[in-house]
């Protein structure tokens, strides 16, 4: 069985750097994000946009997120007025900002290497004949189509609650309207169908299987639209999941939890411990439970975890990952399994137990007990050991100078620099003059400077 | 061609042979474990070691395009030793290991009874642990030895089809024919089995439950004498079907008993390929 990929939307960390809100989503183990344009966020009129569009796109992959465009800011276009203008404004002038923004999406997405690009009809002013909205729709998403299909990047079309496209029956009119193109797909968001749909969400998801390019995902109630904590609504998740996975949906699975940035490192938390639990295979629902009556039994479950649950390592890990959080205990009692679990692992089990330290460390139950894990993984020499310790418990948990240290053992071993969780936060001019230094050896060598420290001594180095 | 080895001691070997052999068309291989060539005199060198055939070696072979597994075990040699025996408690959380595709090397070395207790309590942790087992068989008096052997795998339980009974020669091979073991040749430069004498074995005795490897190690060896085995098949008329059989299908039928053996795909026509590099960053001299 392939993990469904979960992902996190950013504008469900709109008071975060793009940069940090990138790092807390794939240090928690997300597999993507779903990101939105917006003013804070890679403003698509923004000075600069191409070399921060080549630096997020190498930052995506060394975190290995995959990514979707969103497109749904509220004030990007119009500081005066929410989501305006549409492709349904009467104004020409007004339709065509609109198609110039999406249009802009679009090939962001490509340079992004991003899985798809999601959009909604908007609200038709009070006045519009139905038939003139529909028109008008029609017309723009035509238009956005073809430049898609150019850029060779999918659209997903978003049914929206009160809007013009609310729903399934309205997003299959539009699609036929527009001669059912193959670049037109669907964005499906869990909740809403949840919201307004006539069937269940399970079942949504199987009749708009065939056009599914992304899908949003966060519970709600019948006739509320108002996106909500998991479990706070009424979707029943794990029905959801199973259906995706029958499908064969291969997109992301994003939470899309745009009121919830005053908390989204917590949200976000939340969020994937309960996609996670809703998704889990017996196998693993079962080892939970084994280890709420026998702790110890970890040391039998953790080594063959992977394996019982099927030949992805992404969920491979995250099964790992999610015993580890089962186990009770906190603080050095806890640190110490982890330390044996660690010292006995082979090298999938380890960073196992180094990618769920920030995890821990968020739910306040390792604090800098488990350090000696990090320390023992930057000792080695093995890239991808090196690569799961510098995350966010090392930024948070190494002193100054381990942590300078681990920084340029990622230069010598080849490990991107921007899997480095806190860079910007912790650099400073020791760094520098190490960076520097480094640079001096190789050039006095006649070797070539890696393009990492290159940047990193200049930030308008060529990539 | 593809190649995988069944029996080799990487941890003994350079990154030069792990370039020759990916040149060669070795894509995966099982590493057993084995004596150092010097007495280990404690359980700790034993963990090291078991360590590091499931973390340093996989990656170093990785960088070389071939995907390594291994055996575990307490060998032969050192099962008459006191200070190492007691690994035999330390097997047990080994074996549960993603990576490990069978118990291994285990058998006789001076055919004592410490060897016998060893021999029989793995394969009893093989049972167990469903996975197959990998039988050294002694160097000297080597009919005796294989003949116990037998007896010892018949009396296990264990399936015949899931041992590999190993270093055979021309006296050995008929009594491990019959005995529905998968049979094992370790090609030598000059001394356990020759390229030349190989070939004569699989005209007789066929190439089903054959497996071919190089059993390179410290000692005097060569890690491309299953390569070159291929060619002497060949030169002597076997098809290219018979010598993928021998090199490559055998082996992974074999190992493949243990549910563990996730081989990334590799084409029947071997090329050689460098995508294992981590992030497209060289790490193969460990840094630089």
């Amino acid at each position: 069985m392939t993990a469904l990929r979960f992902g996190y939307g950013t504008n469900g960390f709109a008071n975060h750097r793009l940069d940090d809100a990138l790092e807390v989503i794939a240090g928690l183990g997300y597999s993507g994000v779903a990101l939105t344009l917006d003013h804070g966020h890679l403003d698509p009129y923004a000075p600069g946009l191409v070399r921060q569009l080549t630096r997020v796109h190498r930052r995506l992959s060394a975190l290995g997120l995959g990514a979707v465009v969103e497109t749904g800011a509220r004030y990007l276009l119009d500081p005066w007025h929410k989501h305006a203008p549409t492709l349904l404004d009467p104004e020409p002038e007004r339709r065509a900002h609109r198609l110039d923004f999406l249009t802009r999406a679009v090939h962001i997405a490509s340079e992004l290497g991003a899985e798809a690009v999601s959009l909604w009809s908007g609200t038709p002013d009070p006045g519009m004949p139905e038939e003139e909205a529909w028109d008008l729709l029609v017309e723009g998403c035509a238009a956005l189509t073809e430049v898609a299909r150019q850029s060779g990047v999918r659209l997903g079309f978003e049914p929206e609650p009160g809007m013009l496209v609310a729903d399934l029956d309205g997003y299959e009119r539009l699609r036929n309207a527009l001669g059912d193109p193959d670049a037109f797909g669907l964005t499906l968001d869990v909740g809403h169908c949840r919201c307004l749909e006539y069937d269940s969400p399970a079942d949504c998801v199987r009749r708009a299987a065939p056009w599914l390019v992304n899908i949003q995902i966060e519970d709600m109630r019948r006739g509320v639209h108002e996106h909500l904590e998991f479990g706070e609504g009424e979707v029943d998740f794990p029905s959801v999941l199973q259906a995706l996975t029958e499908v064969g949906y291969r997109g992301l699975v994003a939470v899309e939890l745009p009121r919830h940035s005053h908390s989204a490192p917590q949200t976000a938390w939340r969020s994937l411990d309960a996609l996670r639990a809703a998704s889990a295979p017996p196998w693993t629902t079962k080892a939970r439970d084994q280890l709420g009556s026998d702790p110890a039994s970890i040391t039998r479950l953790f080594p063959v975890a992977a394996r019982s649950v099927g030949p992805d390592p992404a969920l491979g890990e995250a099964t790992r990952i999610q015993l580890l959080q089962a186990l009770p205990g906190t603080g050095a009692e806890l640190a110490s399994v982890l330390m044996e679990l660690y010292d006995g692992g082979d090298t999938a089990e380890r960073i196992a137990v180094l990618r769920a330290l920030p995890l821990l460390d968020q739910a306040g139950r390792v604090e800098a007990h488990a350090k000696g894990l990090v320390e023992d993984a930057l000792r080695t020499n093995d890239a991808r050991l090196v690569a799961a310790a510098v995350g966010p418990y090392a930024a948070r948990r190494l002193d100054q100078e381990q942590w300078r240290q681990a920084v340029l053992k990622c230069v010598f071993l080849g490990v991107p620099l921007d899997v480095v969780a806190g860079l910007a936060r912790r650099r400073d001019p020791e760094l520098d003059r190490m960076f520097a230094a480094f640079a001096a050896e190789r050039i006095a060598a006649g070797r070539q400077v890696p393009a990492d420290v290159r940047r990193q001594l200049d930030p308008d180095s060529p990539a | 061609m593809r190649i995988f080895d069944p029996h080799i001691h990487m941890t003994s070997r350079t990154t030069d042979d792990y370039r020759a052999m990916q040149a060669a068309g070795v894509r995966a291989l099982v590493e057993p474990a084995f004596w150092l060539g010097q007495p280990r005199t404690s359980v700790g060198s034993f963990t090291d070691y078991f360590d590091a055939l499931l973390g340093w070696e996989p990656y170093r072979a990785a960088q070389y395009g071939i995907q390594h597994f291994c055996a575990l075990a307490l060998n032969p040699k050192e099962a008459n030793d006191e200070r190492c025996s007691p690994v035999l408690d330390e097997l047990p959380r080994y074996l549960l290991k993603d990576r490990v595709v069978a118990v291994g090397e285990i058998g006789f070395d001076l055919m004592t009874e410490a060897e016998e207790r060893a021999f029989i309590l793995q394969l009893g942790l093989a049972k167990e642990s469903g996975l197959p087992a990998l039988v050294h068989t002694p160097h000297r008096d080597k009919a005796v030895g294989t003949a116990r052997t037998l007896e010892l795998v018949k009396a296990s339980g264990i399936g015949p089809g899931r041992v590999l009974v190993d270093h055979l020669n021309e006296v050995t091979v008929p009594l491990v024919a019959d005995s529905g073991c998968w049979m094992g040749f370790s090609i030598y430069p000059d001394t356990k089995m020759t390229p030349d004498r190989m070939v004569r074995i699989l005209q007789d005795h066929g190439t089903s439950r054959v497996l071919v490897n190089s059993a390179a190690d410290w000692g005097h060896s060569d890690p491309l004498l299953t390569f070159v085995t291929a060619s002497a098949m060949r030169a002597a008329g076997f098809t290219e079907n018979d010598v993928d059989q021998v090199l490559w299908r055998n082996p992974v039928e074999f190992y493949a008993q243990s549910g563990r053996l996730t081989l990334d795909h590799v084409s029947e026509v071997g090329s050689p390929s460098d995508t294992s590099e981590y992030a497209g960053n060289s790490v193969r001299r460990g840094g630089s």
